[in-house]
């Protein structure tokens, strides 16, 4: 039981680093045009 | 016609642009269609032509919009590397997106460009020494798409994006931790991993509490500030006081609602994101028809002519004007004969033709000819600009509350009122350890989140369902007031007509004849002679030696014979043959053909139609008679149209104005919602509060329904979410409530405004088809 000690804020740990990645994303602009990507892949490349 | 060519008998559609032309299979409409299809040659992308869904503009007929685009700012990316940011009208399927793009990327000097369908804008990377931002956008003119210049608004909603994902991402983790610990308080736990959940449990809601929640103490202490209470300040609250207590409450070994808390700035957060998107798109939109451009104008000095910023001309300086200028300041033509709409300030697109001493007012457009101007009123001080400022001051007007912002005060001292009184009653009676435990409870299931978030819920959804039917309104509470509408008042001239001319009697022959001599020019009276001749199939003739004189007419030998054309007095075009026959082919301004349809759909909802004109009782009356309209109040000047909206306020009536043109302006601006053509005149665009996109009058009616839909929502989650709001606070405290039945409740109300704002377009799509 006491893996448990480490393994919960591990585990939460690693969620943060989603969560970072998440930021990441947003900052890149990578949310700024969500409907674009959907009419893109139509017509990648003729 | 015996004599007429072979060519002039086989008619094709142009390859660019898909207009129907005489001649043989590849025939194009004009020179401007040919070049934009060389363009794309030599760019390897002649395979978008087989690959698109809709034809391009049409390159002849697309004006060029006159921008000084090298004093645009451009913003430096690294060594050499710029980049700018442009719109394009007139994209008007994802392929016509994809051409520009590829066009765009294989320009010289560019190094990376993106063009978005969603939002119609370019980002452009260019080598700053290899190219410019004219010649960039240049290359997307010449395929008749038109670049126009925007500010660029930033990135609005990344920082709410941002604050909702740590805000989501600590709430599941809480909601991870204290499941395990009320699982843990039922089935009993080692103490020390309660300890540490717990704590863990504060780690995480502190940033939840501190940044992700700074826009509603933001927005309290804002409110605080200029002396009101909206909705903020009780969410603040809630968050303050029970984080707050988490702190207490770990430090002291006992349950939190931190879960709760995560919860709660989660949903409020989505709530917000999800408001700001859709305000972002319908703004924009409207801002990009208001869009107001740098221009140049060509000054005239003792040694030439010099480029110098519209903003920069005195009185009495010379300008020159040409085809498809706007006119730069206000003055009196000095040589010269134009042909200008006065689109801008009067919402009649029809042109007017004017000689030497004719004034012309800054933003005409010159549709035809050249002159020069004396220039009388430049700058900040011409009618444009004093319309302008006027509107600015219509729109800066405060927003109304919406119904939850007016419930605020009350709520925020009744929740603080029965959490004080808690306190002290359950503390004489209970203790205060059980008094703080009740208290937490109370502030924690008191907090308005249903409130809070049906309205920017329900709003956003209603804001979508009438934009994908086309009407773009600005604000939700423009919506709701929507729905209360019982009046409205339509300008005659682009709403109900099409605000140009049309053709209404010709003979084939003489349509043949006008539109083979129309085909070179961009006079809007050409321009309707060639609409009319393609709507009724008339082939095209092709035209020897065509001469256009400026603000006179036109001339040119068909099948071996010499035509003019010549305007004969309003409304006629007289076109004569060198031997003699003459034809006649009248014009008028129509109503557009299925504007009868709409209104009656119109009435359907609003009964009470009017409309509200400038022109002259005969025509007005007749174009009323067409559309099946008995109230019509012609000969009306602007002061008049907004004195009509007052009296019929006075009268009890709740007014929606629907216009065009700047002379809108000001019964827009008082009437109880203002909603503007998007083909009209820029500055009503500024004044309304939303805009009609294309030019049917059919988005009106899902518009008003929306509205209603929006209002009973957000009355129905007002009950719902007082009902329990009082429900959950008696048992708060009676200290029935723990932070589980807290976690479980809040959710539950929630998921019930969500749903009812989920629900609205279904509801509205049931309506339509009951119809």
């Amino acid at each position: 039981m006491n893996a448990l000690f480490f393994l919960v804020p591990i585990a939460v740990l690693l969620g943060a680093g989603f969560a970072l990645a998440f930021l990441w994303a947003v900052r890149d602009g990578q949310y700024d045009d969500v409907d674009d990507a959907a009419e893109r892949v139509l017509h990648d490349d003729a | 016609m015996s004599n007429a060519t072979p060519t002039a008998t086989a008619v094709h559609p142009c390859p660019h642009c898909g207009t129907p032309v005489a001649g043989p299979v590849g025939t194009y409409c004009c020179h401007g269609c040919e070049a934009a299809a060389e363009i794309l040659g030599q760019a390897g992308l002649e395979g978008w032509y087989a690959a698109r869904q809709q034809a391009a503009p049409r390159v002849g007929a697309v004006r060029p919009v006159d921008v000084a685009w090298d004093r645009l700012g451009v913003t430096p990316v690294s060594e050499g590397l710029v980049e700018a940011t442009f719109a394009i009208d007139g994209l008007r399927c994802a392929s016509c997106t994809w051409v520009c793009e590829r066009l765009l990327e294989r320009t010289d000097g560019v190094e990376d460009a993106h063009v978005s369908y969603a939002t119609g804008r370019a980002r452009v990377r260019f080598r700053a020494d290899a190219t410019d931002l004219g010649q960039v956008t240049q290359r997307v003119t010449g395929i008749g798409y038109t670049p126009r210049p925007v500010d660029d608004p930033g990135h609005p909603d990344r920082d709410l994006m941002m604050r909702l994902g740590v805000a989501a991402f600590a709430a599941a983790n809480l909601m991870g931790l204290h499941i395990a610990l009320y699982a843990g308080a039922f089935e009993g736990m080692d103490p020390r991993f309660v300890q540490l959940f717990r704590w863990m449990a504060l780690l995480l809601a502190t940033p939840v509490a501190t940044w992700s929640a700074m826009p509603f103490h933001a927005g309290a202490v804002h409110g605080l500030r200029v002396g009101t209470v909206h909705m903020d300040l009780p969410v603040s609250l809630a968050v303050g006081l029970v984080s707050l207590h988490g702190l207490v409450a770990t430090v002291l070994h006992r349950e939190t609602y931190l879960d709760s808390l995560g919860m709660l700035v989660a949903l409020l957060l989505a709530g917000r994101v999800l408001e700001a998107r859709g305000r972002r798109r319908t703004a924009e939109a409207a801002t990009r028809l208001a869009a107001r451009v740098p221009r140049d104008a060509r000054r005239v000095t003792e040694d030439g002519v010099e480029e110098v910023a519209s903003d920069a001309l005195q009185p009495g300086d010379r300008v020159l004007l040409a085809l498809g200028d706007d006119v730069p300041a206000d003055g009196v033509l000095a040589a010269g004969r134009v042909s200008a709409a006065l689109a801008v300030l009067t919402g009649e697109s029809r042109a007017v033709d004017l000689g030497v001493g004719d004034a012309l007012v800054a933003g005409a457009v010159i549709e035809d000819g050249h002159g020069e101007l004396v220039v009388t009123r430049a700058a900040g001080d011409t009618l444009l600009a004093g319309m302008a400022r006027q509107l600015q001051e219509a729109a800066d007007r405060p927003v109304p509350p919406t119904a939850a912002d007016r419930l605020a005060p009350a709520f925020v001292s009744a929740t603080l009122g029965v959490a004080v009184a808690t306190l002290g009653l359950v503390g004489l009676s209970h203790g205060l350890d059980e008094a703080i435990a009740r208290t937490a409870a109370v502030l924690v299931v008191a907090c308005p989140c249903a409130l809070a978030l049906s309205a920017p819920m329900v709003g956003a959804a209603g804001l979508g369902a009438a934009a994908r039917r086309g009407l773009l309104m600005r604000r939700p509470d423009a919506l709701e007031a929507l729905a209360q509408v019982d009046v409205v008042m339509l300008d005659k001239t682009g709403t109900v007509t099409g605000g140009r001319p049309e053709v209404v009697a010709a003979d084939p022959e003489a349509l043949r004849i006008a539109a083979g001599l129309a085909r070179m020019s961009r006079h809007p009276v050409s321009q309707a002679l060639l609409e009319a001749a393609v709507a009724q199939g008339v082939p095209i003739p092709v035209v020897d030696d065509g001469v256009e004189h400026p603000g006179l007419g036109l001339d040119g030998t068909l099948d071996g014979v010499g035509w003019t054309l010549r305007s004969g007095g309003a409304g006629i075009v007289r076109i004569t043959a060198e031997d003699g026959p003459t034809h006649l082919i009248h014009l008028a301004d129509r109503p557009r053909p299925e504007a009868a349809a709409d209104l009656a759909a119109l009435r359907a909802v609003v009964p009470d139609v009017r409309l509200l004109t400038g022109d002259h009782r005969g025509v007005a009356e007749r174009i009323g008679a067409d559309v099946g309209l008995e109230a019509v109040q012609a000969e009306v000047d602007p002061a008049g149209k907004r004195a009509a909206v007052i009296d019929a306020q006075q009268a009890g009536h709740r007014v929606l104005l629907v216009g065009d043109g700047v002379n809108d302006g000001p019964a827009l601006a008082v009437a109880d919602v203002g909603i503007a053509m998007q083909s009209g005149a820029a500055s009503s665009v500024a004044a309304a509060g939303g805009v009609l996109v294309g030019d049917r009058l059919a988005p009106l009616v899902a518009g008003v329904r929306v509205g209603r839909l929006v209002q009973a929502a957000v009355h129905r989650n007002l009950w719902r979410s007082g009902t329990y709001n009082v429900l959950a606070v008696l048992a708060a405290v009676l200290g029935w409530i723990g932070p589980l039945t807290a976690a479980v409740l809040m959710p539950l109300s929630s998921g019930l405004v969500i749903a009812s704002a989920a629900g609205l377009d279904g509801a509205l799509r049931r309506q339509e088809e009951a119809t």
